[in-house]
C-alpha cells in the first residue's frame, strides 16, 4: 500500500537475471544473424528461456506455468527489448498464450499451454490484414461454416514466425457485425492445404509473413472461445500485450540512452566532448524524458492489470507514449551520433529498425491516442 | 518585386517543353533512384546511362562558358530545367561532380578546367568527396590528412571517412593539411586526386539505407603539382565554406537534391492517399491524415521557396536576410524537415509501410527506404552545426 513506482526486489531480480543471461546468450551478433537466417528464431535460446520458466510466466501452475503477474513480467520484457532478443516471446506467450488462457476450453489449455511453456514450436497470433487497421473492422478474413468445418479465405500480414509456428491463432470473421461482433479465433496449421506462407522483408529484419488462405478448411475443434464473440477478449489481450510491448521499448530505450550518453562523453569535436554542447544535451535528455514517461505509464498500466482495475485507458496511454518514444529516442540518438551510426556496423541501427516495428506493433500512436479518448469516455 | 513565374516568355516556355519532351523519352516511366542509397549494378547502369544522355545534350553544363564545354545559357534556363527534372522525379546528378565543376570554374586554372570539366559534363567521370575524417566531422578543421610538396609532386598521407559512393568514382576532391604550423583553418588545401593512384585503398562502410560510404586510405599517394585546386592553404574559405555559403555559381543554380527528392516523394504519398482506402474510407478523406499532409505541404513548399529565394538573390545580387548564413538556414531547415517528413509519411502509410518489397509493400517500399535514408541527414554537416552558423553569423549572436 502507498505510492511507489519502483519494482520490488524480486521483480528487480528477474530483470537482473535476464539482463545477465541475455548479455551472455544474446549478443548483437546473434541479433544480426537472425535478420537473414533461414530459421525464424534461435532454437537454443528459446529452449533455454523455457527452462528458466520465462515462457510460462503468466500461465496457471497446473498448466506448466508460474502464475506470475504483469509487473513480474515487465522486467523480463524490458530485457527482451534491451537485448533485442530475436524470439517471439511477446507473440507466443503474451498474445497466443494469453488468448488461450482467457478463451480456450480447459481441454485446449491443457493441450496447448504446457507446450508453450516448454518451448515447443510456438503458437503465434495472426491478427493484422492488408488494410493496416487495428480495430475489429480490419478483420475481414472470412471463415464460413460448412458442416463440422470452417473454410478460411483471406490474408493475414505481419505474422511473426509463421513458417516455424506449430499453429497460428487466427482472427477471422464468422459473421458480419458492428463493434466486433462476428469475430472468432481459430487455431490453424500453417502447413495445411490451401494455406500459403510468404516471408515479407521488413524494416526490422524480423521473420514476418503474409499468410494467405484459399479455401483452407479447419475443423470445428480449432475454434478458440465462442463463435463470433472473440473481439472483447481479443481486444483486452492485445491491450495487455501492448503494455509488455511498451516495456520492450523501455528496455531498448535504456540501451539507446546508454550508447548515446557514452558516445557523447567520448566523442570530441572542437577540443571538447560533444556532450558538453547544450544542443547534444538536449538530444540526450529527449531520450531520457521519452524513456522515463514510457516507463512510468507502463508500470501504471501493469499495476492496473494486476490489481483488477480497469486498465484499457492506462494501457492505451502507455503504448501511445511507447510508440512516440520508439521513434523519438532513436531519432535523437542518431542526431547525437551523426555519421558513425549511419554505418550498419554500428549497433544503434539495430534498435532504430526494430523500434519502428514496435511503434506499429499492437497499435500505433494514432490508434492508441484514439483508444485513450474512447476509454476516457469520449 | 515578387515574381514566381520563371518562364514568362514564349522562348522560355518552349525551352520548358523541350526539356519535358526529352524526359518523356529518356525516362518514360517514373523511377525513384538515389545513388547514395542503392548498390544495384543494373540500376546504376541505367542511372548513368540517363545522365550520359543529358550530358550528350550538354544540359549538364547548360550555364558553363562555351570555352569549357558549356552552352553559355542564362541561369533561368537552368532553373527551368531543374524544375522539370524535379517534376519528373529524375535521379539527381551523381555525387559531387557539380560541386567540383563549381570550384573549377571559380578557382581552377585554365588547364584544370580543360582537363576535368568535360568528364563532369559527359557524366563519364564521377567525383567523390574526401573531406571528413574519423576525428574530424563537424570540426573539419581538425583534419590530419597531410600533403607535402616533393619536387613536382604532392605526397598525400591520411585517411578519409564516409565518402559517399566513392567506390563508383574515378576522382576525389580531397582536403589535406599543407601547413602543419599555421592556424587551423588557414593551413588546408584541396587536391584533385585520381582514385586509381598507387597508395590508395578503399574499404566499404555499408549504410543503413542500402547504400555505401567508404573509408579511403592514402599512403604516400603522389599527385602532380597541378593537382592543387585553388590557392595553397586557402581551401577552407575557397572550397569548404563555399559549399555552405553559396551554391549559385558558374555551375548554375540548383534547386538542390533536397527539393529534387522531397517534392516527388510527397506527391507520391498524396497520390497514395487519394487511391488507398483504410477501414472503408479513402485515406485522403481521413481528417488526421489531412492534417498531417497539410502540414507536410507547408514544409515542402517553404523549402522550395527558400531555394527560389536563394536563386533570386543570386540573380539580383542583393543582400540576403541572413547574409552568408543563408545557405545554412536553408540546410538546417531541410535537415530537420527530412526525418520529420519520413516519419510522418511512415505514420500515414501505417503498419504496412514496414514491408520493404514484394506484393504487400506499399509504394514499392520507397517510404520505408526514405525513412532509413533520413538518418543520413548529417551528410554535409549536422543541423546543430548549421544552426550554430545561422545563430552566430546570421543572427549576430555571440560565439
Ligand atoms: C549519409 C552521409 C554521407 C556522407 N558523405 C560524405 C562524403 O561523401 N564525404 C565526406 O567527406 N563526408 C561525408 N559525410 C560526413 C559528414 O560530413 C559528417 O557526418 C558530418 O560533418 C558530421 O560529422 P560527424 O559525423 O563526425 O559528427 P560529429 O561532428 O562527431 O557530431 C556528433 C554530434 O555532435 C554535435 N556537435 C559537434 N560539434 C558541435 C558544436 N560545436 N555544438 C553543438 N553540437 C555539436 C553534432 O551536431 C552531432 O550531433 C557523410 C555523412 C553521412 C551521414
Amino acid at each position: 500500500m502507498g505510492i511507489d513506482l519502483q519494482l520490488s526486489e524480486e521483480q528487480e531480480l528477474i530483470g537482473s537475471t535476464a539482463n545477465e543471461f541475455f548479455g551472455k546468450n544474446c549478443p548483437p551478433e546473434l541479433v544480426r544473424e537472425y535478420e537473414t537466417s533461414a530459421a525464424d528464431y534461435p532454437a537454443q535460446l528459446w529452449s533455454q528461456m523455457a527452462e528458466l520458466g520465462w515462457l510460462g510466466m503468466p500461465f496457471p501452475e497446473r498448466h506448466g506455468g508460474l502464475g506470475l503477474a504483469t509487473l513480474d513480467m515487465v522486467p523480463l520484457y524490458i530485457e527482451l527489448g534491451r537485448h533485442l532478443v530475436p524470439c517471439p516471446v511477446l507473440d507466443a506467450v503474451a498474445l497466443a498464450g494469453g488468448l488461450i488462457c482467457a478463451l480456450g476450453s480447459e481441454e485446449q489449455q491443457k493441450a496447448l499451454l504446457p507446450g508453450i511453456a516448454r518451448g515447443d514450436a510456438p503458437i503465434v497470433s495472426a491478427l493484422m490484414e492488408p488494410d493496416g487497421g487495428y480495430g475489429p473492422g480490419a478483420i475481414q478474413l472470412q471463415a464460413q461454416r460448412s458442416g463440422s468445418e470452417f473454410t478460411l479465405h483471406g490474408t493475414k500480414v505481419l505474422v511473426g514466425c509463421a513458417r516455424s509456428a506449430s499453429r497460428l491463432l487466427c482472427a477471422a470473421r464468422t459473421a458480419a457485425g458492428e463493434n466486433g461482433e462476428g469475430i472468432s479465433l481459430f487455431l490453424v496449421d500453417p502447413q495445411a492445404p490451401g494455406t500459403s506462407v510468404e516471408r515479407t522483408p521488413n524494416i526490422a529484419g524480423h521473420p514476418l509473413y503474409a499468410v494467405t488462405f484459399e479455401k483452407a478448411s479447419v475443423p470445428e475443434e480449432a475454434l478458440v472461445g465462442e463463435l463470433g464473440s472473440a473481439w472483447p477478449i481479443l481486444y483486452e489481450t492485445m491491450m495487455k500485450a501492448a503494455v509488455l510491448q511498451s516495456a520492450m521499448v523501455v528496455g531498448a530505450g535504456e540501451r539507446v540512452l546508454e550508447m548515446t550518453t557514452d558516445y557523447a562523453r567520448e566523442r570530441e569535436q572542437f577540443g571538447q566532448a560533444i556532450g558538453k554542447y547544450q544542443a547534444v544535451q538536449y538530444l540526450c535528455t529527449d531520450i531520457a524524458m521519452h524513456l522515463h514517461r514510457t516507463r512510468l505509464l507502463t508500470l501504471q498500466a501493469a499495476w492496473h492489470i494486476d490489481s483488477d482495475r480497469s486498465f484499457l485507458r492506462e494501457a492505451a496511454l502507455a503504448k501511445a507514449a511507447a510508440s512516440r518514444a520508439a521513434a523519438a529516442m532513436t531519432f535523437a540518438a542518431h542526431e547525437v551520433h551523426a555519421g558513425v551510426a549511419f554505418v550498419i556496423d554500428y549497433d544503434l541501427q539495430l534498435y532504430t529498425r526494430r523500434a519502428k516495428h514496435w511503434e506499429y506493433n499492437l497499435g500505433d500512436l494514432r490508434y492508441h491516442l484514439d483508444r485513450a479518448c474512447t476509454e476516457s469516455g469520449l | 518585386m515578387v515574381d514566381l513565374c520563371p518562364d514568362d516568355t514564349p522562348e522560355l516556355k518552349a525551352w520548358r517543353q523541350e526539356v519535358r519532351d526529352f524526359l518523356e523519352k529518356a525516362l518514360p516511366e517514373p523511377w525513384t533512384f538515389w545513388y547514395d542509397y542503392d548498390e544495384d549494378p543494373a540500376s546504376w547502369e541505367r542511372y548513368l546511362d540517363f545522365w550520359r544522355q543529358v550530358g550528350k545534350k550538354r544540359w549538364t553544363a547548360l550555364t558553363w562558358p562555351t570555352e569549357y564545354y558549356g552552352l553559355g545559357r542564362p541561369a533561368i534556363e537552368k532553373w527551368i530545367l531543374e524544375e522539370e527534372f524535379v517534376n519528373h522525379d529524375v535521379p539527381t546528378y551523381p555525387v559531387i561532380g557539380m560541386h567540383v565543376a563549381g570550384y573549377l570554374l571559380r578557382h581552377g586554372t585554365h588547364e584544370q578546367r580543360c582537363k576535368h570539366l568535360k568528364g563532369i559534363a559527359d557524366a563519364t567521370v564521377l567525383w567523390g568527396e574526401g573531406y571528413s575524417e574519423p576525428g574530424a566531422g563537424s570540426d573539419l578543421a581538425r583534419l590530419t590528412t597531410k600533403a607535402h610538396r616533393d619536387g613536382d609532386e604532392w605526397v598525400i598521407n591520411g585517411q578519409k571517412t564516409l565518402g559517399t559512393a566513392a567506390h563508383f568514382c574515378q576522382w576525389m576532391s580531397v582536403l589535406a593539411r599543407t601547413d602543419p604550423d599555421g592556424p587551423r583553418h588557414a593551413g588546408i588545401s584541396c587536391f584533385l586526386v585520381p582514385l586509381d593512384a598507387p597508395g590508395i585503398e578503399m574499404l566499404p562502410l555499408d549504410n543503413m539505407a542500402d547504400g555505401r560510404q567508404n573509408m579511403t586510405y592514402f599512403d604516400d599517394v603522389r599527385v602532380p603539382a597541378d593537382s592543387l585546386l585553388g590557392d595553397e592553404n586557402q581551401a577552407w574559405t575557397q572550397i569548404w565554406f563555399g559549399m555552405g555559403g553559396e551554391r549559385l555559381d558558374n555551375a548554375g543554380p540548383s534547386l538542390g537534391p533536397h527539393a529534387m527528392r522531397i517534392l516527388p516523394l510527397l506527391n507520391r504519398v498524396i497520390r497514395y492517399c487519394r487511391q488507398t482506402t483504410r477501414g472503408g474510407r479513402r485515406l485522403g478523406d481521413d481528417p488526421v491524415v489531412r492534417q498531417q499532409l497539410g502540414e507536410l505541404m507547408v514544409g515542402v513548399e517553404a523549402l522550395k521557396l527558400q531555394a527560389y529565394e536563394l536563386y533570386g538573390i543570386a540573380q539580383s545580387g542583393k543582400a540576403s536576410r541572413f547574409g552568408e548564413a543563408s545557405m545554412h538556414m536553408h540546410q538546417a531547415v531541410y535537415k530537420e524537415f527530412w526525418p520529420h517528413l519520413a516519419q510522418v509519411c511512415m505514420e500515414i502509410v501505417g503498419p504496412m509501410a514496414q514491408i520493404q518489397g514484394g506484393k504487400w509493400a506499399q509504394l514499392n517500399g520507397d517510404i520505408e527506404h526514405y525513412f532509413r535514408a533520413s538518418f543520413g541527414n548529417h551528410a554535409g554537416g549536422t543541423s546543430q552545426l548549421k544552426r550554430m552558423v545561422l545563430a552566430t553569423r546570421g543572427l549576430g549572436l555571440p560565439r
